[in-house]
């Protein structure tokens, strides 16, 4: 299945921007639209994925990786098959973004927020595609390092097994940052039983200190 | 082994490893140390089933990867050679150190300088030139400035072959955009001894690009497949060995010479290609060379050599006070703009040239040469007479660069040249010598004839040769630009040139000057000039290229001059904006983002105001009755940099005037900006970079990922009183604090704000900051209150 992005959500993207409801002039509505299209024209989005045992002691059959922590084994609980999956708009998007800032800051800053709502778009079309692959079964949310108490420092690990970057060119570097920056990784438990999908809510999220909506007494919309 | 010879090589290795227990997220490399006689059981396989040349088991070795898993990178080297070494023992096999990408993105996109991906190949290198290694394959790239640092490494470190193969999408592109052509034509200049592609896809997919790549060099070709596509959920492929030889062997008639397989593939395939190149008719076996395109090229984009191909004059300091400035002031932005200009005007090369008094040019070369790659695709042509900063600017170009120029001087020839040969650059000739410029057509030939034979004998090919006739004005010496003329058709025609011309100098000294520009370029053009150098951004000049193209039948159809004419009268038709501002004040235009309004009425306001008065009464609050309507969220952040953007088409204004009085650039003070060492997102900061320039403060903005130390330097070379830090990762946040410390171990006296997604005011006190900005417009408020 190839990488899907099918549309960008113009809530998501004013979301990313900070939007807290003040009239938006006819102008910058134009700007918001023109950006997201050169998004959806410029992005090649890639993803990459593998299905792997779960063995009773955590770990995924075949590799060296055990996810740490207690939130992936209470999220896969019902699982005996994990999906690893990692997906990018590509370096075609990521040049964008940075010509962008040299070029018009007003446009990079809209540019950079359809990006991240494009590239959620992908990961959810990729889902539903593996969804539809593995029906009958059940998939789970998907999980990527760093949320709840699943260690950040996993990514490379994550990178490692799953061999991402001659996959889908997407590089991490000594401080664990993805590039491509619009790059998602996550695991996915394929269950025989319907899963909840759990809004997993402000607290789980790594933003929760400093979250400008929650500031406001709003959310993201994200969950 | 003849490179003329057909030679196999080796097939998949890690997937042979994982069959005998190698578990994935494991570096395979530590099986050279730890599992030899299994790495070199895979090895005599690959021999048993014809494998003339063995791949060491050292893709992913680099000092990175070595400290990750306890070891050095000779030891890692030295055990993969040794492995392959006694696989080989007593058959005519030879050993190739094996080198994949480094894991890292470079320069532009990622942080990785290209001199320290140099630095890195180079261990490799000398590692395997020691442990006796028969040649070099640097393999599975997608970038092609990173096979550059490894093509230089291994050249410059060893004195072994060097093989290249890259990978490629569908798309015929790389994961970061590199082309085909690109690839050819860079690569061949940089004088490897073979190239092609590897992984990725199977021999299907790739037999259309390989084609594509023998148009582009003559160098001998290496194709290595995967095993067709995987499975995505198991990793497996369904190829059998006798389908992927049937389909990889029919590229012998593509005068493919070097085969082999990449992921999936097994010693059952090799056996099966073995036999079906074995089987291959004979008339496969010598294919009549393609003839070869030239050009030059960025990563992303080439100009080929044949039709008119405009290069850019604009970014040159020659006779630009408001440029000079900008080299003085290390204003690379303003640099950069010059070059996004000319590409957006349609430019198809830039000619860079940074030579000025006082400044360090070879420095100042590779500085400009990455920031224009950073943002625009178009190849370069390195303009100097300065041989340290045409090596700079030669080193520093991601793709196949120009040189401009040598004349028929000795010396000159005799330092450049070698350069262009190393580099794999072209050249360009100028007809004139120690005598000067003659004032014949046939003196002028000559000369270009002694350039040309004079580069041959250094080997830099014909096509590669490009000879300016020079222009000279017309109103002090009338009788040379039909001489100009005579000599370029001469060489067009007798030499079979390409040619370069500096047209605009023609006109110097006259009225309407576009009016003869315009007629010469036209008659130089119709002579066989097909390298006008030109300002692109004169509307004028570029129409009669565009009427060219279509009466020399390159334009087919009339496609691109219908687009460009019917846009043009399009516009034409919309009644123009109000761009006098009308009765508009400065604030609102401001407000409402209109950069053009409140330029021009910022031009009107000085005809009555000085240049301070503008900014402190009218500018400033301007923005600073945004920032109110910000902070009060009657406005979000795309409308504040608009009014900042707007602003700045205002500061523009008074910077062009002051510079044209010779004064020096306003300033309310200089700060530092930087994202600190091991964050590479620094959005944030450049939002608080526009904002602060366009409240008037010199921004020196360090960039992302930057190293304490190099902050430290400038803040007291400088001598700055505020320094502005971002990161936005929970991991990096402690890097701030390490650059914190080592700003105030310094002893310089100075303020320090931070910012950043996961920052708080309670965590940047207890890192000892002196202020949290919780967002741009908060900063502008800090530096108000630091500086004033």
């Amino acid at each position: 299945m190839e990488a899907r992005l099918t549309g960008i959500d113009r809530r998501e993207t004013l979301q990313y921007l900070g939007y807290l409801g003040s009239p938006i002039p006819a102008e910058l509505e134009a700007e918001i639209a023109r950006c997201e299209g050169e998004i959806l024209r410029t992005a090649r989005p890639r993803a990459h994925w593998r299905l792997y045992g779960l063995l009773p002691d955590g770990s995924l059959e075949g590799t060296t990786f055990t996810p740490q922590g207690q939130d992936v084994p209470e999220l896969l609980k019902d699982c005996s098959r994990v999906i690893l999956m990692a997906a990018t708009l590509g370096s075609e998007a990521e040049q964008l973004l940075r010509r962008s800032q040299v070029r018009d800051m007003s446009d990079a800053v809209i540019l950079d927020a359809a990006a991240s709502a494009a590239i959620e778009n992908v990961c959810d079309n990729l889902c539903e595609d593996l969804a539809a692959r593995f029906a009958p079964a059940y998939l789970t949310d998907r999980f990527s390092p760093g949320y709840g108490d699943f260690p950040f420092a996993q990514q490379r690990e994550f990178f490692d097994v799953l061999d991402i970057t001659r996959q889908i060119g997407v590089s991490l570097s000594e401080s664990g940052l993805m590039l491509p920056q619009k790059s998602v990784t996550a695991l996915i438990g394929v269950a025989d039983r319907p899963q909840e999908h759990r809004h997993r809510g402000c607290p789980s999220c790594t933003l929760f200190e400093t979250c400008r909506f929650r500031k406001e007494g709003k959310t993201c919309g994200a969950f | 082994m003849e490179l003329s010879d057909l030679i196999i090589l080796d097939g998949g290795m890690g997937t042979q490893l994982q069959a005998l227990g190698l578990p994935m997220g494991q570096a395979p490399e530590l099986w050279n140390l730890t599992d030899p006689d299994k790495v070199t059981s895979v090895h005599r396989r690959y021999v048993e089933a014809g494998s003339r040349v063995l791949y060491t088991n050292t893709f992913g070795v680099n000092r990175m990867k070595a400290a990750r898993i306890g070891h050095s990178v000779d030891e890692l080297v030295r055990g993969g050679i040794r492995c392959a070494r006694a696989a080989a023992a007593g058959e005519k096999v030879r050993v190739a150190l094996d080198v994949g990408p480094l894991g890292q993105i470079l320069e532009p996109l990622g942080t990785l300088r290209f001199e320290e991906a140099y630095d890195i190949f180079r261990e490799i290198m000398v590692a395997g030139a020691d442990a006796g290694a028969d040649l070099i394959i640097i393999e599975t790239m997608s970038d092609l400035y990173e096979v550059k640092a490894a093509v230089l490494a291994a050249k410059e470190n060893t004195s072994l072959p060097v093989w290249v193969t890259m990978t490629f999408e569908a798309s015929g592109r790389t994961f970061v955009g590199t082309t085909v052509p690109a690839m050819g034509l860079t690569l061949s200049g940089l004088g490897v001894d073979a190239m092609g592609f590897n992984c990725s896809l199977g021999p299907k997919e790739l037999l259309p690009m390989i084609r594509e790549l023998r148009r582009w060099t003559d160098k001998p070709l290496i194709l290595k497949p995967n095993a067709g596509l995987p499975d995505p959920a198991t990793g497996e492929y369904h190829i059998t060995p006798e389908e992927f030889a049937a389909e990889l062997v029919s590229a012998l008639g593509d005068d493919v010479r070097i085969l082999g397989g990449c992921c999936g593939t097994t010693p059952e395939f090799i056996r099966a290609l073995s036999a079906a190149c074995a089987a291959a008719p004979a008339e496969t076996q010598g294919v009549p060379p393609v003839p070869r395109q030239s050009g030059v090229s960025s990563a992303t984009r080439t100009a080929p050599f044949g039709g008119v191909r405009v290069i850019g004059e604009r970014i040159n300091p020659t006779g630009k006070k408001r440029f000079q400035q900008a080299l003085r002031e290390n204003d690379i932005d303003y640099i950069v703009a010059q070059g996004i200009e000319q590409q957006d005007a349609g430019a198809d090369i830039l000619d860079v040239n940074v030579g000025l008094p006082g400044i360090d040019e070879p420095e100042m070369m590779t500085r400009v040469v990455k920031a224009l790659q950073a943002v625009v695709d178009l190849p370069l042509q390195i303009d100097s007479s300065n041989p340290a900063a045409i090596e700079a600017g030669l080193r520093a170009v991601n793709g196949k660069a120009i040189v401009n120029s040598v004349n028929g001087k000795a010396e000159v020839l005799s330092a450049v040249l070698p350069l262009c040969k190393k580099y794999g650059a072209a050249v360009v000739g100028l007809c004139m010598d120690e005598n000067g410029i003659p004032p014949t057509w046939q003196e002028r030939a000559a000369i270009a004839e002694r350039i040309l034979n004079a580069a041959l004998a250094a080997g830099i090919p014909r096509e590669d040769v490009l000879i300016d006739c020079l222009t000279l004005t017309v109103s002090a010496q009338q009788d040379q630009a039909v001489e100009t003329l005579r000599a370029l058709r001469y060489v067009r025609e007798e030499l079979g040139l390409h040619t370069v011309l500096g047209v605009s100098n023609i006109s110097f000294g006259l009225p309407a000057r576009e009016k003869i520009t315009v007629s010469f370029l036209t008659q130089a053009l119709g002579a066989g000039l097909d390298l006008p150098i030109v300002n692109p951004n004169q509307g004028a000049v570029m129409d009669a290229i565009a009427a060219h193209r279509v009466l020399s039948g390159e334009d087919r159809d009339c496609e691109a001059y219908i687009r460009r004419f019917t846009s043009a009268e399009a516009e034409a038709k919309t009644p123009d904006k109000p761009k006098q501002g009308g009765s508009m004040s400065l604030a609102d235009a401001v407000l409402r983002g209109l950069k053009a309004e409140t330029a021009s009425i910022t031009e009107r306001e000085l005809e009555t105001r000085g240049e301070m008065e503008v900014i402190n009464e009218l500018l400033i609050p301007a923005l600073d009755r945004v920032g109110e309507l910000y902070e009060k969220q009657e406005i979000f952040l795309p409308q504040l940099i608009n009014a900042a953007n707007a602003a700045c088409g205002g500061f523009d204004v008074i910077r062009a005037r002051l510079a044209r009085s010779g004064e020096q650039s306003v300033s309310k003070g200089k700060i530092v900006l930087a994202t600190v060492f091991g964050d590479i997102h620094d959005i944030g900061k450049n939002i608080v970079r526009v904002v602060l320039e366009n409240y008037g403060y010199t921004v020196i903005d360090l960039g992302r990922d930057v190293p304490a130390q190099k902050i430290v330097d400038t803040v007291i070379r400088e001598d700055v009183k505020l320094v502005g830090l971002s990161a936005l990762m929970t991991t990096t946040v402690a890097s701030m604090a390490d650059t914190i410390a080592a700003i105030r171990r310094s002893g310089h006296d100075c303020r320090i704000m931070v910012g950043g997604a996961v920052l708080t005011p309670e965590y940047a006190e207890s890192i000892g900051a002196d202020y949290y900005a919780k967002d741009a417009k908060q900063s502008a408020d800090i530096a108000k209150l630091v500086l004033g």
